[in-house]
């Protein structure tokens, strides 16, 4: 009657028993995933917390411009219990947000030079021109720092405007929580049927609206080719990663949140092939690349993970 | 002085028995001297650690006098008779100021926004609290002095013009806005360069519309302070200030000591900061008793009218001071999450008497008692009633009990005595009122009654 070790271990799994609680399913599936691939790098606690923070306000902000009397807090606890809709969509936004936020952070907390030279930054594209008024390549740059900061709850923690927000997730949101709302009110029916018109009126309101992936394209025509290189080199001098990466979105015609990733995880040997298109100078790179080399758990391939400088191609 | 040893020597009963000068000079100003207790908490608890392990150890140190940090390193050699000290590295540090903390922490103020502006002073944010005035429409890309109207101070000037030159921080910069004063205060930002980039900060709205002062005018009389000049409302904020970043220093440094949160230290010495942290706490509640007093005091005062629940005020209040409770094994019977008595208040306002009755009915309950929150309705008038099983209040204490610095003939630690007064200056500037109804041995009754609300 003696069983081998590895057919103990088909025992406990292969009978078609269902798993006796859903915590005891979710654990043994992050195991398989584990067992599937060991090696690669999971998401850190900072990660996790980040991004759930970030699909709370999210779920929040949309609730709200569906109906103020939503109670965003007793749903958020429902979706927790029952889990969110929409998971793969947004995991991608919430994770960029995430990864971006915590770049951003590390960047000002490594930064924080001393205020005293004030000629340093004299190259600066969006430096004011001498002229009465703001050029438009100042106001430019001025929405996009607007739209940029509208990517913060009112505490400064990281969220997502919806300005931002691909038109089907916000959509389906929408969607979802009205839907949710529906079992709530279903019994006041002058309720029930305001919720499809106020789906209907945020729909188009936030096709109204501009985000920071129209601000950057804006700033980047304004710029024009001549210009470009000098503001995207002077935003990473400045440690000004939102309008390096507007202005990359920009070119290469992608959104916001998509670009970040991009840049976030890319190899350090990567980038200049990724920002060719802003035809930066590399020496101007390095302190992208060395933001991006001391960022931890950031999800790039093998040689950023080991903290290697730049030179995959010597 | 960094490659110096500075050395020191402990008895086994851990006095100082001899010091180098530095050592011996900071000894001094934590209140102790030679042959007295070591008084450097962290270096104390290393001796004993040395002392108990019968062994040497080097660490790290960290002390602080009056105007400095210190960070050095100790080795400490235990021997029969005691105990040797070696310092080394002995760095000092100006205390920090602190620092205007992020925006994360800023928006926790109630009644507040929290900005941005770029370097020319132009708005590129502008948030909320959520009982934050409504934010002007339009704010995007404008000017700061176009959007608040900025007032000069006494002397003329103007904090946030002056911070701007130096790209520095700056506090107590009044302004007004079309729907209220406010007072801001600004982090100066800079960019990985070095190149400013503007201001972050915060807009909280004054407490009152400012009367307008006539120059040269001598402060009012109040009749609880007499000509002193904490009834100048100028001296009164600026005090208000001065004391509320101390006293919250001492009051965190107080609690890490006594919660020996850097590990064991004797326990009187524990005991001692417990105390200084209660003080400080008494002070710091005090402090806040009388800005309230001096704003509520101040002609035109008038509370906000904001649609509330006093059901969920008071679910809340149970929620903020239900841990106090618990330490004395008191039940609190709050107010089901389906009653709700709508009214009209200020949300902070009621809460705020809301927080004043049931922390008085927790104070005074006998251990393991109960106190019971009930929402009534009754006509036009929405009621929040606050019972506990204390010594209760007779008639004549009743007759005086909403008076200023009135305490019952208490004298302990536990308020100021102002309390109950502002609690009920606040219901009748919400239209409402604060009664008491009690009888010796038979607790107290503590009802705030506010117009009601008609339920959507």
């Amino acid at each position: 009657m003696l069983l081998s070790p590895t057919r103990m271990n088909e025992s406990a799994f292969s009978h078609g028993i269902d798993p006796p609680s859903p915590t005891l399913s979710a654990r043994l599936r992050e195991l398989a995933d584990y067992l599937a691939a060991p090696m690669a790098g999971r998401l850190t606690e900072e990660q996790r917390a980040l991004s759930l923070g970030i699909a709370r306000r999210l779920v929040s902000d949309v609730a709200a411009r569906l109906d103020h009397d939503i109670d965003a807090a007793r749903l958020w606890d429902e979706w927790l219990v029952r889990g969110l809709p929409r998971t793969s969509r947004l995991a991608g936004i919430c994770f960029a947000r995430a990864e971006e936020h915590r770049w951003r952070e590390q960047s000002a907390q490594q930064a924080s030079p001393s205020p005293v030279s004030p000629e340093a930054g004299t190259a600066v594209a969006h430096e004011p021109a001498d002229e009465p008024g703001p050029s438009d390549a100042e106001r430019a740059y001025l929405a996009l720092r607007i739209a940029d900061r509208r990517r913060f709850d009112a505490f400064g923690n990281p969220a997502l405007a919806i300005a931002d927000l691909d038109a089907d997730i916000f959509q389906g949101l929408l969607l979802d929580i009205a839907a949710w709302r529906l079992a709530e009110v279903s019994k006041d029916q002058k309720r029930a049927a305001a919720l499809g018109d106020a789906v209907r009126a945020a729909t188009e309101a936030q096709t109204s609206d501009g985000g920071i992936t129209q601000a950057g394209v804006a700033y980047a025509e304004i710029l024009g080719s001549e210009r470009l290189a000098d503001a995207a080199a002077a935003a990473i001098a400045g440690h000004d990663w939102p309008t390096l990466v507007a202005l990359a979105a920009a070119v290469h015609r992608r959104a916001y949140d998509d670009m970040a990733l991009a840049l976030l995880t890319a190899e350090t040997g990567a980038l200049p092939s990724l920002l060719a298109p802003l035809r930066i100078d590399h020496a101007a790179l390095a302190p992208l690349e060395a933001s991006l080399a001391m960022l931890p758990a950031r999800a790039a391939g093998e040689s950023d993970l080991a903290g290697l400088p730049a030179g995959r191609d010597r | 002085m960094n490659e110096r040893i500075i050395r020191g020597r402990i008895d086994r009963a851990g006095a100082l028995v001899s010091a180098d000068a530095p050592l011996l000079r900071l000894q001094q100003r934590a209140g102790s001297g030679l042959d007295k207790p070591l008084a450097l908490p962290h270096l104390a608890r290393l001796v004993t650690l040395a002392l108990r392990l019968h062994r040497d150890i080097s660490r790290p140190l960290y002390a602080a006098d009056d105007h400095s940090d210190i960070h050095a390193l100790v080795r400490i050699t235990p021997d029969d008779e005691g105990a040797s000290l070696e310092i080394t590295d002995w760095r000092t540090r100006p205390i920090a100021l602190p620092q205007m903390p992020p925006v994360a922490e800023d928006a926790a103020v109630p009644r507040s926004w929290t900005w941005e502006c770029d370097q020319q002073l132009r708005m590129i944010a502008l948030r909320g609290a959520p009982d934050a005035p409504a934010l002007p429409s339009g704010w995007e890309g404008r000017s700061l002095s176009e959007l608040f109207e900025l007032q000069p101070d006494e002397e003329g000037r103007f904090a946030v013009l002056r911070a701007l030159a130096r790209q520095s921080r700056f506090e107590g910069q009044r302004v007004r806005t079309m729907i209220t004063a406010m007072t801001l205060s600004g982090e100066a930002l800079f960019d990985a360069t070095g190149r400013f980039t503007g201001f972050r900060g915060l807009a909280v709205v004054a407490e009152t519309q400012e009367p307008a002062e006539p120059k040269g005018g001598g402060a009012r009389v109040d009749p609880a302070f007499g000509s002193l000049p904490l009834s100048d409302p100028q001296f009164g904020r600026r005090i208000d200030g001065a004391l509320r970043g101390p006293l919250s220093r001492i009051i965190a440094t107080a609690e890490t000591i006594s919660g020996q949160f850097d590990g064991p230290i004797r326990a009187d010495y524990a005991r001692y900061a417990g105390d200084i942290a209660h003080a400080g706490r008494h002070l710091l509640g005090l402090v806040d008793d009388l800005a309230d007093l001096q704003n509520i005091e101040r002609p035109g005062f008038k509370a906000a009218a904001d649609e509330i629940d006093l059901g969920d005020l008071a679910r809340r209040a149970v929620g903020l001071l239900g841990m106090k409770a618990e330490e004395k094994g008191i039940r609190i019977d709050a107010p089901r999450t389906d009653d709700r008595a709508p009214a009209t208040g200020e949300f902070r306002r009621v809460l705020q008497v809301l927080l004043n009755l049931l922390g008085n009915a927790i104070r005074y309950s006998p251990e393991h008692s109960q106190i019971w929150i009930r929402v009534d309705r009754d006509g036009d008038r929405a009621t929040v009633t606050v019972a506990d099983q204390g010594q209760g209040i007779d008639a004549a204490q009743q007759a005086v009990v909403f008076e200023k610095f009135e305490r019952l003939g208490r004298t302990d630690s536990g308020g100021s005595g102002l309390g109950l007064y502002i609690a009920r200056r606040l219901a009748r500037a919400m239209d409402g009122d604060l009664t008491v109804d009690s009888a010796p041995g038979q607790g107290a009754r503590f009802t705030l009654s506010l117009p009601a609300r008609d339920a959507e």
